[in-house]
């Protein structure tokens, strides 16, 4: 007897252009104590159809048909007043970003107190154990109920959300994205507390998710959303041993999986149709690369293709072959949207890879010598009045690395640990306060203004979001004409030649079609493409993506990825990424540089970094991500979450607060860099000459409960 | 088919570019032009300006005497006539709003006064955005003690009371309409300048200025091709409350009798009105027109204000 069931249901939205059928036609079961993840990219109607479970739409939404029934009650049929009483209590919700949500006035105790009192019926004593009993559940200490959600850190707050959304004991979780926007320790412990309340209070739960990965870790069984459908259900370890739908199998195997290196990655071009109206036959034909006539013409139902495995494509058949021909990138490209993303060879430029080649472990292009970059905020007469003395923050410290002309470095980290602020002293944008940066022989803090121009031809900066890297008002021609005419490109002619020879690299393409569009009209895989776009304009040597792709969707970031790894090949350019995704970095980088509170913890060979990390950090950080494979869990980790704030120059080891292999020595001596091999250097005690100093008491080391 | 299609658009489009490149100010114009389809108070508002625009330019061909001229019979002043429809027939002059104690004519005067009602709000609200957006644009892109010192100015200009002010002002200059516009610049430049100040330093954190800056923009061009086109509508915004905000001003300066004689206002007219005991005597006509012009046309500023929120601000339309 399944605990919710989903019959035929429809959400539609009234917009100024016509109707949109978000959710179209959704049957699904959800058993109880079953974990099921609902999987698709953004625009697939996932966060419509949980809303429409708890009734919660926006106003301009209507739902024409289907049922809602949870334990034997049509849930859409209920009145408003019933229906709050389902809410929180029956069913409760962890809305997308609700990490926000706490109230940043009241104390966090407080707040859950009050829930308890005014929905649960428990009187203020009685609320009060339980909120102690709950924050324990979720892995907060008890003292923490009388913080404030400023004194949280994102993962504490995310823990007292789901302390506050069990505060009722719901039958029913629902949790829209419950780990995205965190960092990767902080995440992996998130999805800690959800698999322990699986087991202790034999919760159901229904989890959306665009990270197949998590799916993986939390969830029994995976149901798939595209363009209002579900396109295949089935149980975890089915989903993933046998994915029977193309849009399945692409997903799967898009993003770069940390432990399996890949040289090139499949991506599912394009994006979901326009549900205004939705195509006729197959919603998936334009992007399917297994696409045939017939997908067109005859829309697909949900078959089953297995036991309890439910999938809705017409080739179900053949599934067996098409899941090995799957593997094969260049099939993807075969797709209908797929061909206009296809590489078309183009000349290299600067002589590309081969000029690279030759001057690789000559000639240094980039160099950063013991760099240090500190901010001070407070002071001055509101610090004073505030009673705050002025502070300093520590950025980044005593950062030295070279680079050559074609290689690429990866910088890793949790945010606030400096890597954005690497990126903007490597492009000028502000000046080290200690320290030096040396690009082709110069001091970057001693070019004078016409060097500064042409320093500014030569180093680029891909941004991360590429909604806001653009300029709204201009169009795409302009926006990248504007680093021509700033450069002297006066003439009209070999500017749009330019442009339009950069657009066809990045594959966008037929070129002239985008040059009068505006930024709002593209979408965020075409945009980054073209911020790309802008950033080779000019021909660079050099050029930092700082988090290239984590805006983008699943399905959209490896083409992105694709494309900027073949052109710096092709242009022989140098490349920094900066990114908190070790996958990502082992995909496009030779070398990886682990940064924590501003110091380059460890640095090395891509590849040694992932399989031999030496620093607890390092090691940490590569056993956090979550692995898309149900059948291997992540160890647990034993180190905290949460960085602190760098307002103190550590006297030792930075890392020292966290570190489970904390040393006596390292609380109070700097640890220096060690080479472990070949261009592999840690910042770590346990290989030096203090390796034999007694190890810390766990006090300082310990994980709390 | 679809492929074909595409390259056709591809190459009409590469056709017609050199026609569409460079359009910033195109799209300027064309958010302008939004605002007074989307909302028709603005239409409305904008209606006002126009029709009072007309008038004031072709006051000579419609008003019928002079403002300030004292119309005779005989010798003898025609003061204090009704408007003819409450005047009697036979009387051998006839004037549309009558005339005032000192016999001129209302009607004229009204004609007259939309000259300088648009004069002064047009130059005012001119130069109150212009230096507030120049102001907050740099406050706000600049930042540190440039920052610091305009935004102490605003401060001083926020605590001097405005309509004393003017009071001093045209103690020490010569009655003109123009104290209102000077008192006005140099004062309300404060709102807008904050308001331009805030929304640079939003802008001037969006990825789009520092990719401008990584390819080695210059700070006037940051400032004047990247945030100040997405700061106009502001602009426009504060002007166009400022119309307003001016004529109101120059209404009041006039009542209480601090404006140039030799003008003629709107405000004038209420305080000569009010002067002669035009309310005691049941003149409406005298008191009503000058009042109803007024309130249209800061009514239109206002209008046409809420059109440009509507745009700036999406999220208030929806309800």
């Amino acid at each position: 007897m399944s605990l919710l069931s989903v019959r035929n249901l429809c959400v539609n939205y009234k917009t100024e252009r016509g109707t949109v059928h978000a959710v179209d036609g959704v049957s699904l079961d959800v058993a109880e104590a079953q974990h099921l993840g609902v999987i698709g990219e953004s625009g697939c109607g996932k966060t419509t159809l949980l809303r429409a479970l708890v009734r919660v739409l926006p106003a301009n939404s209507v739902i024409p048909q289907g049922e809602v029934i949870y334990k034997g009650r049509n849930l859409l049929a209920l009145s408003p007043a019933e229906m709050r009483e389902i809410r929180w209590k029956e069913i409760a919700m962890i809305p997308q970003a609700s990490m926000d949500s706490l109230d940043p006035v009241q104390r966090v105790g407080q707040q859950l107190e009050r829930l308890l009192v005014v929905r649960g019926g428990y009187d203020q004593r009685s609320a009060k154990t339980r909120a102690v009993d709950l924050f324990e559940l979720v892995g907060l200490e008890a003292k923490r109920l009388s913080n404030y959600p400023h004194e949280f850190s994102g993962g504490m707050k995310q823990r007292a959300v789901i302390a506050m959304a069990l505060a009722l004991s719901p039958s029913l979780l629902i949790a829209d994205e419950p780990v995205t926007a965190l960092d990767v320790i902080v995440q992996h412990q998130i999805l800690d507390v959800l698999r322990r309340l699986q087991d202790e209070l034999n919760l159901t739960m229904l989890l959306i998710t665009h990270d197949i990965s998590v799916v993986a870790q939390v969830c029994d069984s995976v149901a798939v959303m595209y363009a209002g459908r579900i396109v295949e259900q089935a149980s975890a370890e089915t989903f993933f041993a046998a994915p029977s739908h193309p849009y399945s199998l692409g997903l799967q195997q898009a993003f770069p999986n940390v432990m399996q290196a890949k040289d090139t990655l499949i991506t599912i071009e394009g994006f979901p149709p326009d549900l205004h109206q939705p195509p006729t036959g197959c919603r998936f034909a334009e992007r399917c690369p297994f696409v045939e006539d017939r997908c067109r013409a005859t829309d697909p139902q949900l078959e089953l293709v297995g036991s309890k495995h439910l999938a809705a494509c017409l080739r179900s058949a053949e599934m067996a072959d098409l899941r090995v021909a799957a593997q094969d990138p260049a099939l993807w490209k075969r797709s209908l949207v797929g061909q206009q993303y296809q590489t078309v060879e183009m000349p290299p430029i600067n002589g590309g890879t081969s000029a690279a080649a030759q001057l690789n472990g000559e000639e240094v292009l980039v160099e950063m010598k013991s760099v240090s970059k500190r901010y001070k905020i407070g002071g001055g007469l509101a610090g004073l009045i505030r009673g705050q003395g002025e502070q300093t923050i520590y950025a980044v410290n005593d950062l030295s690395f070279k680079l050559r002309r074609g290689e690429s470095l990866g910088i890793a980290g949790e945010s606030g640990c400096g890597k954005s602020t690497t990126g903007k002293l490597l492009v000028k944008l502000i000046n080290p306060s200690e320290g030096q940066i040396i690009f082709d022989g110069k001091d970057l803090a001693e070019l004078p203004e016409d060097e500064l121009l042409a320093f500014r031809s030569r180093v680029q900066l891909m941004f991360q979001n590429p909604f806001e890297a653009l300029n709204p008002r201009f169009t795409l021609y302009r926006s990248l004409a504007e680093p021509l005419m700033i450069h002297g490109w006066r003439d009209e002619g070999q500017r749009l030649e330019r442009i339009v020879d950069t657009l066809n690299r990045v594959n966008l393409r037929p070129a002239e079609m985008f040059l009068n569009k505006y930024p709002h009209q593209l979408s965020g895989g075409q945009l980054q493409r073209v911020v790309l776009a802008r950033a080779l304009v000019l021909h660079p040597d050099f050029i930092i993506a700082d988090e290239p792709v984590s805006m983008l969707d699943v399905s959209v970031r490896a083409g992105i990825l694709n494309t900027t790894k073949r052109l710096t090949k092709e242009m022989g350019l140098a490349t920094v990424y900066i990114s908190h995704d070790l996958s990502l970095l082992r995909y496009t980088c030779d070398h990886i540089a682990v940064m924590y509170l501003g110091y380059m913890v460890e640095y090395g060979p891509s590849d040694e970094i992932i399989n031999n990390p030496k620093h607890p950090y390092t090691q940490a950080l590569v056993a956090a991500v979550p692995l898309p494979d149900p059948s291997l869990v992540n160890p647990p980790l034993r180190i905290r979450e949460g960085v602190p704030r760098p307002t103190d120059l550590a006297q030792g080891c930075p890392f020292v607060e966290r570190c489970p292999e904390a040393l006596e020595a390292c609380r109070s001596i700097m640890p220096s860099r060690i080479a472990i091999a070949d261009k592999h250097d840690v910042l770590c005690h346990l290989y030096g000459e203090h390796a034999d100093s007694p190890k810390l008491t766990p006090a300082a080391s310990e994980q709390p409960a | 088919m679809q492929q074909e299609a595409r390259i056709q658009e591809a190459q009409l489009s590469s056709q017609t570019m050199a026609v569409k490149l460079g359009s910033p100010l195109r799209q300027l114009w064309q958010t302008n032009l939004e605002v007074f389809q989307r909302d028709r108070m603005a239409a409305f508002g904008l209606f006002i300006f126009i029709f009072f625009f007309l008038v004031a330019v072709l006051a000579p061909f419609i008003a019928p005497y002079d403002p300030l001229e004292v119309v005779e019979q005989d010798g003898v002043w025609l003061s204090n006539k009704r408007p003819f429809w409450m005047e009697d027939a036979d009387e051998p002059v006839q004037f549309i709003l009558g005339t005032t104690n000192v016999g001129r004519d209302i009607f004229s005067q009204l004609v007259y006064g939309s000259q300088t009602a648009l004069l002064v709000g047009f130059s005012a609200a001119i130069t109150v955005s212009v230096i507030g957006t120049v102001v907050g644009l740099i406050a706000g892109y600049y930042g540190g003690w440039i920052d610091m010192l305009l935004m102490r100015l605003a401060d001083v200009a926020f605590g001097i009371p405005f309509i004393p002010f003017i009071i001093v002002l045209s103690a020490f200059l010569d009655p003109s309409v123009w104290n209102v516009v000077l008192a006005m610049s140099l004062l309300l430049w404060r709102d807008s300048s904050r308001v331009v100040r805030s929304q640079v330093l939003v802008i001037k954190e969006k990825a789009f200025v520092s990719a401008a800056k990584v390819s080695g923009a210059s700070s006037l061009r940051i400032i004047f091709m990247y945030i100040a086109p997405s700061i106009l509508p502001l602009t426009f915004l504060y002007g166009s409350l400022a119309i307003g905000w001016a004529i109101l001003t120059e209404a009041s300066v006039s009542f209480l009798g601090f404006s140039d004689p030799e003008s003629v206002s709107w405000g004038f007219m209420l305080q000569d009105a009010f002067l002669s005991l035009a309310l005691s005597r049941g003149a409406y006509y005298w008191i009503i027109p000058p009042g109803l012009c007024i309130m249209l046309t800061v009514m239109a500023g206002f209008f046409i204000g809420r059109g440009y929120e509507e745009v700036l601000f999406p999220r208030l339309r929806r309800h």
